[in-house]
């Protein structure tokens, strides 16, 4: 290769290296507009009590005006709920699913697992809701908030079960193989020796699930009534007829809600791969 | 040291197996049937409540059981024909620019980024976990006349006057790939990550150029990544009934929005039902088509 080509090469390369750090710049400001919009909006005077597009003063009025907005607390209080109960259930069942991903002794089994969680993760939440609500209705059982949890868990369970599961491919199988060597039964192996391993991995699946089920519209969608109304509906349905800034305020306050459970689930996370870490070492 | 205890382990597994075989069988069967159960009892079965609905008839104030290809016949036909058509194009095309604009991304967090990889990726993430709604109805606003996209446009003289792109389908396109974005990032990131650098090395010391080793090497093994970015795009952008409900208006109908309609207004449960196996069969022809491009890596998805 000849020097000036080498040179080109090497201005042309450069060239490249910009290019995609501006691509990944300009990525990041178009992700992070909206979400930083909804923050300023939630600040916004707005026009009548109705959100505008134009800046036209600011305020802090709609903090306290979302608190004092009755219904809209009814439904936060409903998401709470729902996503108490969601991930309580998915932390249950999705560790066990995600434990049996993995270790379940028959490939069959395991097979059949992994099909099941594959289409769970494909099949689109519209789907799922009118296929809840139809057979709700068939089986005349009136909706409220258990079939609401019923209909939210599959796919928070899944999420748990992915995590629980990637955590599980990591554990040393000789653990547990001295474990029932030395006498003990599967189930007390499974509570002194796999349960603490995976703990940090299926706490931040069950805040996963949490964040999952609280923010979840379009499932809820066909499942809310007008006494089980959660806030994602709720927003949605203020959407129709103009929204007052205090839902943006109520907005922000999600998000940053959001925000901090997601970072202690990280936070979890990281904590549980360096324990995990210090155990295969120990 | 595995070799070692490998062997001794080996030798002692009958013995275990026969002591502690019934109950532990039972403890496994537990662990998956569990799991197995709750999701046939709230997943599958309200799945195969729809699929038997889609055969069947709507009379007055209710559903007659029955083999008619009726619904299907209506729902491929007409307003709704086109609709569906209109959302498998939505779906390609949208997830394709979204692939596009994510692929350079992942690129550099994959190979332009050492100490502040974690951040990189968080930064990706953060959007993604952040309430979906709020994302789009504050797009909504951005987008909306006399709001932010319009002054900006303006200013850069790319355009004048008031902004009209809300309630187009345009508004849903920009929504959708914006929405879908970050989780086309992601897989495409992981599977990047993973192609040996020594790989890339050698493909430079044998005389291919930096373009030719990214189209022959990096692009052909990044398949994976590219399947699964699809997947977790296409799929539910077929089904998506938010986005176009808020930014398209009644111009911009899909199908999720259409078959959400016959549950919710209409009360045509097997005309919904044969709308939604509808687009669980375009899922399925997508996921097969995604099984040929990975053929000989690791399964979709993982």
């Amino acid at each position: 290769m000849s020097i000036s080509t080498a040179s080109r090469g090497q201005w042309g390369q450069r060239a490249t290296d910009w290019g995609l750090f501006l691509w990944y710049v300009a990525a990041i400001v178009f992700l992070f507009g909206p979400i930083f919009a909804a923050l300023v909006y939630s600040f916004n005077l707005g026009v009548v009590n109705k959100q505008t597009a134009t800046i036209t003063g600011w305020t802090l009025k709609w903090y306290p005006a979302a608190w004092n907005d009755l219904s809209l607390r009814r439904a936060v209080q409903t998401s709470l709920v729902l996503a108490f109960w969601s991930a309580l259930i998915s932390i249950i069942i999705g560790s066990a699913l995600g434990y049996a991903l993995v270790r379940h002794p028959s490939q069959i089994a395991r097979k059949v697992l992994a099909g099941l969680t594959y289409v769970l993760l494909i099949v689109p939440e519209t789907v799922i809701g009118v296929s809840l609500l139809l057979a709700y209705a068939v089986t005349r059982i009136p909706l409220g908030m258990a079939t609401l949890v019923a209909g939210i868990t599959p796919m928070a369970i899944a999420v748990v079960a992915l995590i629980v599961r990637a955590r599980v491919l990591t554990l040393d199988r000789r653990v547990e193989e001295a474990a029932a060597d030395l006498g003990s039964s599967r189930l007390k192996t499974l509570w002194f020796i796999i349960l603490p391993q995976i703990a940090p991995a299926v706490a931040a699946g069950g805040i996963m699930a949490y964040t999952f089920s609280f923010d979840n519209l379009v499932v809820s969608a066909f499942l809310t009534t007008p006494q089980v109304n959660t806030l994602p509906v709720y927003l949605y349905g203020s959407l129709q007829y103009g929204p007052s800034p205090a839902v943006y305020a109520a907005a922000a306050v999600v998000f940053v809600f959001t925000l901090l459970m997601l970072g202690i689930a990280a936070l979890l996370y990281r904590l549980a791969r360096r324990s995990g870490a210090a155990m295969t070492i120990a | 040291m595995s070799t070692l205890t490998s062997v001794p382990l080996d030798v002692i597994k009958p013995a275990r197996g026969r002591l502690g075989a019934p109950s532990a069988r039972l403890v496994d069967h537990l662990l998956a049937g569990i799991p197995t159960l709750w999701l046939a009892l709230f997943f599958l079965a309200p799945l195969g409540f729809t699929v038997v609905f889609s055969f069947g008839r709507n009379i007055f104030g209710g559903v007659e059981l029955a083999f008619t290809l009726d619904n299907y016949r209506t729902a491929l036909s007409g307003f709704y024909g086109a609709t569906f058509i209109r959302t498998i194009i939505f779906a390609a095309s949208a997830s394709a620019l979204c692939l596009a604009v994510a692929y350079p991304v992942a690129y550099f967090i994959a190979r332009h980024t050492s100490r502040h990889r974690v951040l990189a990726i968080v930064l990706i993430l953060i959007p993604y976990f952040s309430s979906f709604l709020i994302r789009v109805m504050s797009l909504h606003m951005l987008m909306s006349r006399d709001g932010f996209a319009e002054a900006v446009l303006n200013v850069l003289n790319l355009h004048s006057g008031p902004l009209d792109v809300l309630d187009t389908q345009t508004a849903v396109f920009i929504g959708m790939v914006y929405a879908y974005l970050p989780i086309a990032i992601v897989p495409l990131y992981v599977v990047l990550d993973r192609i040996p650098r020594p790989l890339l090395e050698a493909s430079r010391d044998l005389g291919a150029s930096r373009l030719e080793t990214f189209l022959f090497v990096t692009l052909p093994m990044s398949r994976p990544g590219i399947a699964t970015a699809v997947l977790l795009t296409a799929v539910p952008m077929l089904g998506e009934m938010v986005i176009p409900k808020l930014l398209g208006g009644s111009r911009g109908v899909l199908m999720g929005q259409a078959l959400s309609s016959q549950y919710l207004q209409s009360q045509n449960y097997p005309l919904g039902s044969a709308m939604a196996v509808l687009i669980l069969l375009a899922i399925a022809v997508i996921v097969a088509g995604l099984a040929r491009l990975t053929k000989g890596f690791a399964e979709v998805g993982q």
